[in-house]
């Protein structure tokens, strides 16, 4: 079972770089174990599907401005429900769902699981390498959840199975106010 | 105010705000397209090691980061007074060909290809890379996804890292490549020649055999005669990398041929109360609005803006293509040269022609005997306090701009990228595609975001380093009636 961790985003664009920095603290905590892969990501679409391919499982952690809920909310989901997260989209080509698709009818290895797990940004909009404060603050959570969700997938029976995730999205933090979903 | 939202999802979803004023007769006054705006990216770089910025800039944007990584490493190598060895610059435009294959090859089949392959008028939904492959079958599919592997494989080859090259340095480039690399990378360009002329076979069967896309093409509503900028080398043929930069007008005849670094001198910026954004126009020309015209300095930067102010391609089959362009879209020749397109949907083939140049130009590099010389550095002289370093990228004319002090560090940063060079080209098609549409202030609704979405397509524009923005925001066009409000509003989200 091969898994891949991916930080998507821009590294210099304050809290979208928050998928990265997860990302990287996972990287130094998970280094030796031959089944995880973390890597950085920039682009959506179909750089993203091409990332992924050849794994067994995919984690994108990604920054999420969907507003309703405080800066640093994490959020859980599958990829095909319908949520988004800021980079999932290249606008030079396509989206990830369309990307996938493309991907499986051209016969690439695509994982069967893709979790996304986004945290809520406050400025997208400002060059910086730091994040806002809450942002910084959800950075402990989104790494365990990340490191749970390894664990979880690196594990065979006679563990038990990963608890599935229900419903459309995930709420992981206290700070999420009612979170509109689709 | 009445305010109705639509909901189509196509394969652009859009990041774009465009604003559509009509005037008291219910015509359309005029249109813009707006774009988020990103704060302090120069603020991030002040104070900072000038040579930095190759791997600073490369950060911008997450699609076209070799673009900027060569543009900073040009103007490095001014700003250090370190002219790179030739085969330094070789291997820079090596890795920057493969970059322009894998970009253009993406834009043809995921964005510009699906409104000729599936028709302008088809389902959005279908109107994608998904759509295409369907159309065209799968074996295609497979050959995008391929050339974009090995072009990506060639890009972290040459430049160290994949996605963002490091390989670039005040006076040249760090890594050499080994004669087995560079024989792997041979064989790749000429699997992307062919592809390019399978790409070329694809259009003409689809589009220029066909008379109602070549109407299309040729249709008014997307065409305008503006002037045209790109680099070109010394014979004035098409350079993606270096050269000067020349601006040709609406009749063919060239305006200016300047050194990039004269670029201050050439552009201005046109600041409007309504927008953020800054629109270069050409100051020898000066600011008339958004019109076209030889009185007007609206300028573009593009596929077919680089087609249009060279004298032909460097390579011999894109040069056939070049001409057969010009031929085929009945632009005679003057004084030697062809007299520039002005369909700027013609601007998806010239993508074409350029896509084949890229791929003759890196298999011309990779056989290069000097492409394997360890020698790629000049060590750099005194800082100059000032450097300019401009390529063409794949969207347009890029230029960096930095100064710094006798340390090398930065005291200011300016850059035009490929897109902000269109701002008001782009604004003047959507204003054309809306007039299509609207009259006397009603508003045909079905396509409506199609048939704009196809007038600033072409440019590809990139929303990201344009503004220094990257993120997702939906396509919204506003329309408001001569009074300012908002009548109509037609969404995606």
């Amino acid at each position: 079972m091969r898994t891949i961790v991916v930080g998507l985003g821009n590294p210099i664009l304050s809290d979208d770089s928050v998928g990265i920095k997860a990302a990287g603290m996972v990287k130094e905590l998970v280094s030796g174990a031959a089944d995880i892969e973390v890597v950085e990501a920039y682009a959506g679409g179909l750089r993203l599907m091409e990332a992924i391919a050849g794994y067994d499982r995919a984690i994108i952690v990604d920054a999420m401005t969907r507003g309703g809920c405080a800066p640093g909310t994490l959020l859980r989901f599958r990829a095909g429900e319908g949520v988004g997260t800021r980079n999932l989209l290249c606008t030079h080509d396509s989206d990830l769902e369309t990307s996938l698709s493309l991907g499986r009818e051209l016969g690439l290895a695509l994982p069967e699981e893709i979790t996304l797990l986004g945290i809520e940004a406050e400025d997208v909009d400002s060059f910086s390498e730091q994040l806002t404060s809450l942002v910084r603050a959800a950075l402990p959570a989104a790494v365990a959840e990340i490191l749970s969700l390894c664990r979880l997938q690196s594990r065979e029976s006679p563990h038990p199975p990963p608890p599935p995730i229900e419903g459309t999205a995930t709420k992981l933090s206290s700070t999420c106010c009612s979170l509109p979903l689709p | 105010m009445s305010r109705i939202t639509i909901d189509p999802i196509t394969r652009l979803e859009g990041h774009g705000k465009i604003e559509i004023f009509l005037d008291e007769e219910g015509e359309v006054a005029n249109a813009y397209f707006q774009v988020p705006e990103l704060r302090g990216f120069e603020q991030f770089c002040v104070g900072r090691l000038a040579e930095e910025m190759p791997v600073i800039t490369n950060r911008i944007c997450g699609v076209c980061p070799e673009a900027h990584h060569m543009a900073a490493s040009k103007a490095l190598d001014a700003l250090f007074a370190a002219d790179p060895p030739p085969a330094a610059k070789k291997l820079r435009e090596l890795l920057y060909s493969a970059f322009f294959v894998t970009d253009h090859t993406t834009h043809f089949y995921a964005l510009g290809g699906p409104d000729f392959i599936l028709g302008p008028d088809a389902p959005p939904k279908e109107r994608n890379i998904l759509g295409v492959i369907r159309k065209v079958g799968l074996d295609v599919g497979r050959q995008v996804i391929d050339c974009r592997a090995r072009n990506h494989h060639v890009i972290k080859t040459v430049g160290g890292r994949s996605i963002h090259p490091v390989a670039g340095l005040p006076g040249g480039w760090s890594r050499p490549i080994t004669a087995a690399e560079r024989d792997e990378i041979a064989a790749i360009a000429r699997l992307n020649v062919d592809f390019a002329q399978f790409t070329l076979r694809l259009f003409e069967d689809v589009v220029l055999k066909n008379p109602a896309y070549m109407e299309l093409v040729t249709a008014e509503t997307y065409t305008h005669r503006t002037y045209y900028m790109g680099l070109v080398d010394d014979r004035q043929r098409v350079n993606f990398y270096d050269g000067k930069v020349r601006v040709v007008g609406p009749d063919g005849s060239e305006l200016l041929r300047y050194h990039p670094d004269d670029y201050a001198a050439q552009i201005a910026e046109r600041v409007e109360p309504w927008s953020y954004l800054k629109y270069p126009y050409l100051k020898a020309v000066g600011w008339k609005g958004f019109v076209d015209g030889a009185e007007s300095g609206v300028y573009a930067a593009s596929p077919l803006s680089r087609l249009n102010v060279a004298d032909g391609m460097a390579t011999p089959l894109a040069q056939e293509q070049f001409e057969r362009f010009f031929e085929t879209l009945g632009s005679g020749r003057v004084g030697g040269r062809y007299r520039p397109v002005h369909y700027r949907l013609a601007t998806h083939w010239a993508r074409l022609v350029e896509l084949l140049y890229a791929a003759e130009r890196m298999l011309e590099l990779a056989e290069d005997p000097e492409i394997t010389s360890p020698d790629l550095r000049t060590g750099p002289g005194a800082v100059t306090g000032r450097g300019v370093g401009c390529v063409e990228a794949p969207r347009g004319t890029l230029t960096h701009h930095y100064e710094a002090d006798e340390r090398g560090i930065l005291t200011r940063v300016n850059m035009i990228v490929g897109t902000t060079n269109n701002y008001a080209a782009m604004s003047m098609s959507i204003k054309k595609a809306a007039e299509q549409i609207i009259t006397k202030g009603k508003i045909v609704e079905e396509g409506m975001l199609n048939r704009i979405e196809m007038a600033f397509r072409l440019y590809d524009p990139c929303l990201s380093c344009a503004t220094h923005a990257i993120g997702k925001m939906p396509l919204s066009v506003k329309i408001r009636d001569a009074a300012g409000a908002v009548i109509r509003t037609v969404s995606r989200n």
